[in-house]
């Protein structure tokens, strides 16, 4: 099969680079050839951050070209704006949150404002499907604020080739041992939401 | 390419960075000591390897020292390791360039990551012209794989060939994860005790001095020097010959030559051509690269940054393009080397399937004018950082600040625009005193640099400034770790990879300040703004060189700090935009506006309770949240 493109972003500190842990070593698990790309530095105080995922039989670049991802996966609803231009196409899938911090900095005139309804509008007309997820209300019934990311890849877990076993298995893996069960409860949540 | 991965095959195998694996082919070579200082995208490889208990591996002060902790154990016949960011190697240039032609006893590899788009770096220097200007082999990997491979290799051919041996990697290499092949028993945790065969390292030998190899006086090193320039041709003929340098041929109408993260894109995006992947760089395969020009019709040259392949090549007499149809600047990304092969005639413009591009439909002039509005989202100190209250202060001030690298290098973004130059690591305090010495300024002038900054080369210029009587004020701000980088330890810490958490010997900076004889020292505590206000006022004022330390944690190493407490903005706040100044990631505009447009701002859960803001907002809007 071509290599599955998943790109991964949000803000410094969101927990991007764990998503983007968990997403590939369950490809890993599952058998394919894997790559991942990341950077660390300035990103990580605020910035803007993303992880490109690629798996497949055989993967060489370990960035996804521009207009290549097959899913986009994002924990700010700015940076699925900033990131759907280069990397979405028609056939890109994007699972986003709705929440947005606004940049620091954003513009401090009311009508120079984005607003969450435009950009979904506008990211509806141009790509294969959004999935916007109301996190605060899951999260809200699981009671912890912390899995909220957790859900978003149980959501994106459903598009990819990828069995539940592998997903639990890297999920335990990387969470620590007491919030297992909450992060699985989560997981699930996502995956099978509708 | 008919791989069949399946479950099994990932029995012998890993999913690693390029850092990590590199630490673990060092671990498999029997590396006995491993040093450095932390710079992105180097700064993982010796956490890794300290995970296996085996060799020493220690942050050193700065890069220099570093490299010079090496060369010592492989003097005593030890291997050793030193790693580093590109701009490392300039401080450790000093011993490398006579270290090339000492040469070695134990294997010493050089780890040098490059930063090609300086993602976290201030420039984006090539340091493949290393490797030619000290004479010394490299190794360039494509992937984590080589990485592995390539350092259990480069200690076999340091040995063999009697020279340092560097491995250059770029953030792509380092930062990216690809599977490895390797035995669990060389991978951390696993509790080996597994012996690695063919590692002279672990043979003890007792120490013998040898000084026409060692003692570069002129008399042994004009020797030495033309030992070096000899073996240059020996490692030629290993460049040949090895099998590390490779010829794929597919077409003989267009061939690539190629190196490191640029072979995995012309792999991606050119499958049919032929590909001379030069894995051992340096010096060049002279032999291989005229059978391949030979038999091959059209061949470019596909590299990162200079055009350091293409002028090795036309000095052997061939001319190839490269950098003509490849950017010199930034990284090369698919979609670049896609472009720059239709450009060269390698593949035509829309045979790949770019037919699903984004292609108007209404939409696409909404999504821009979205983009259009959408802020850049700088990079900004931590919601609680103590280096905050500093640069508000400074720039309330007014005066020039000579800055340095590290987290506080965001001091000069906005909204604190509190910073004026960052250029090296320990520039601060030496322009300071070079900026005061041109009396282009009426007021004094402020130097800022953080601990581990200080530690790296700060300290010898604040011996200069008093040495020479320089008058500016020379701020130190301490969070007892090294932060931008993920929070290693440094000589303030007392701490270090090696000893894990004990504390041993833990340099305190006043006491260095006050050996210097340094008489005004204050010592202040960065959450408390006022005072840092007052205190700046006045050591500006003064006529002296003096110090000001400023003492807190970061707030995210070696742990996450949360005060417990929280701050909320009042019902009544005119707007007037003060907190928003501080550039604190908590504060935010809220959604609601007031009457005259100005939005409200408001502080988010994200808040750590360092009440900085508070102690700014004039109006006393700002309150502690009581429950």
């Amino acid at each position: 099969m071509d290599a599955q493109n998943i790109l991964v972003c949000g803000i410094g500190g969101q927990g991007v680079v764990l998503a983007g842990k968990i997403i590939s070593n369950a490809a890993y698990e599952k058998g394919f050839d894997v790559k991942t790309s990341e950077v660390h530095g300035m990103s990580q105080r605020g910035g803007s951050v993303s992880t490109h995922i690629r798996f497949g039989d055989k993967v060489f670049s370990p960035l996804i070209p521009e207009h290549g991802a097959d899913i986009l996966l994002s924990f700010d609803i700015y940076e699925t704006l900033r990131y759907a231009k280069d990397f979405a196409d028609k056939k890109t899938l994007i699972i986003s949150s709705n929440y947005g911090k606004i940049p620091l900095w954003a513009s401090t005139r009311e009508n120079d404002r984005i607003s969450i309804a435009e950009i979904s509008e506008a990211l509806k007309i141009n790509f294969y499907k959004l999935l916007m997820v109301n996190n605060k209300e899951t999260v809200m019934s699981l009671g912890n604020i912390k899995v909220a990311n957790i859900i978003l890849i149980g959501l994106l877990s459903k598009f990819t080739d990828i069995e539940e076993d592998f997903w639990f298995k890297v999920i335990k893996d990387n969470v620590p041992k007491k919030t297992e069960e909450i992060n699985i409860k989560a997981f699930l949540a996502g995956r099978n939401e509708k | 390419m008919n791989i069949i991965i399946n479950k099994t095959a990932n029995v012998n195998a890993a999913l690693l960075t390029g850092n990590e694996a590199i630490a673990a082919g060092a671990y498999k070579a029997g590396v006995h000591v491993a040093t450095g200082y932390p710079g992105t995208p180097s700064s993982e490889i010796l956490p890794y390897l300290a995970r296996f208990n085996k060799a020493v591996v220690n942050w050193s002060i700065n890069e220099k020292t570093a490299l010079e902790i090496a060369i010592g154990a492989s003097i005593g016949y030890k291997r050793s390791m030193f790693t580093t960011k590109h701009v490392g190697l300039n401080v450790a240039s000093d011993p490398l360039m006579t270290l090339a032609i000492t040469g070695v006893r134990g294997g010493i590899v050089i780890i040098t990551a490059d930063d090609p788009a300086m993602h976290s770096s201030q420039n984006e220097q090539d340091n493949r012209f290393y490797s030619k200007f000290a004479k010394v082999p490299m190794f360039e990997p494509s992937d984590s794989n080589e990485c592995f491979e390539f350092t259990y290799e480069a200690f076999e051919i340091s040995e063999r060939f009697d020279t340092p041996v560097i491995i250059r990697t770029t953030t792509r290499i380092s930062h990216s994860k690809s599977i490895v092949h390797i035995e669990p028993a060389y991978l951390p945790n696993m509790n080996s005790n597994l012996e690695n065969e063919n590692n002279s390292c672990l043979k003890k030998k007792p120490y013998i001095k040898d000084i026409e190899k060692f003692v570069m006086a002129p008399v042994y090193a004009r020797k030495r020097h033309k030992i070096a320039i000899e073996r240059l041709k020996k490692l030629q003929e290993f460049s040949n010959n090895s099998g590390i340098n490779n010829i794929e041929y597919n077409s003989l109408d267009f061939g690539i030559i190629t190196s490191g993260i640029s072979y995995q894109y012309v792999k991606e995006i050119a499958p049919f051509a032929s590909v001379l992947k030069l894995s051992f760089s340096y010096p060049i395969p002279d032999l291989l690269i005229k059978e391949f020009v030979k038999k091959v019709k059209n061949v470019i040259i596909v590299e990162e940054l200079e055009p350091f392949i293409q002028d090795e090549i036309s000095s052997i007499g061939i001319n190839l393009k490269g950098k003509e149809i490849f950017s010199r600047f930034g990284e090369l990304t698919p979609n670049m080397v896609k472009e720059g092969l239709i450009n060269a005639g390698f593949i035509k413009k829309y045979d790949n399937k770019s037919s699903d591009k984004l292609q108007g439909k209404g939409g696409l002039s909404k999504l821009d004018s979205l983009l259009e509005k959408l802020p850049q989202r700088l990079p900004a100190l931590c919601s609680g950082c103590p280096h905050t209250s500093v640069f508000y202060a400074l720039k309330k001030l007014k005066v020039p600040v000579m800055g340095d690298i590290g987290c506080y290098t965001l001091g000069a973004l906005p909204p604190l625009n509190a910073m004026d130059s960052c250029i090296s690591m320990g520039l601060a305090f030496g322009a300071a005193q070079g900026l005061s010495l041109s009396n282009s300024s009426p007021k004094k002038i402020a130097g800022i640099m953080g601990d581990s900054t200080f530690f790296h080369s700060g300290i010898t210029s604040l011996i200069d400034a008093k040495y020479n009587n320089a008058c500016f004020t020379a701020i130190i701000l301490d969070n007892s770790t090294t932060a931008m980088t993920g929070g290693q330890d440094h000589p303030g810490t007392g701490k270090n990879l090696s000893q894990g958490q004990v504390v041993s010997n833990k340099i305190d900076i006043k006491r260095v300040v006050e050996g210097i004889g340094i008489d005004e020292i204050y010592i202040i505590d960065p959450y408390n703004y006022n005072a840092v206000y007052k205190t700046l006022k006045k050591a500006l004022s003064s006529k002296n060189l003096n110090v000001i330390i400023t003492k807190r944690p970061c707030i995210l190493y070696p742990c996450k700090i949360d005060l417990g407490k929280k701050f909320k903005i009042l019902e009544g706040c005119n707007g007037c935009d003060l907190c928003m100044q501080i550039g604190c990631p908590s504060i935010l505009n809220s959604e609601n506006f007031l009457d005259n447009n100005k939005p409200i701002p408001f502080i988010d859960s994200s808040c750590i309770g360092c009440s900085i803001c508070k102690d700014i907002c004039v109006f006393n809007f700002i309150e502690e949240i009581k429950s």
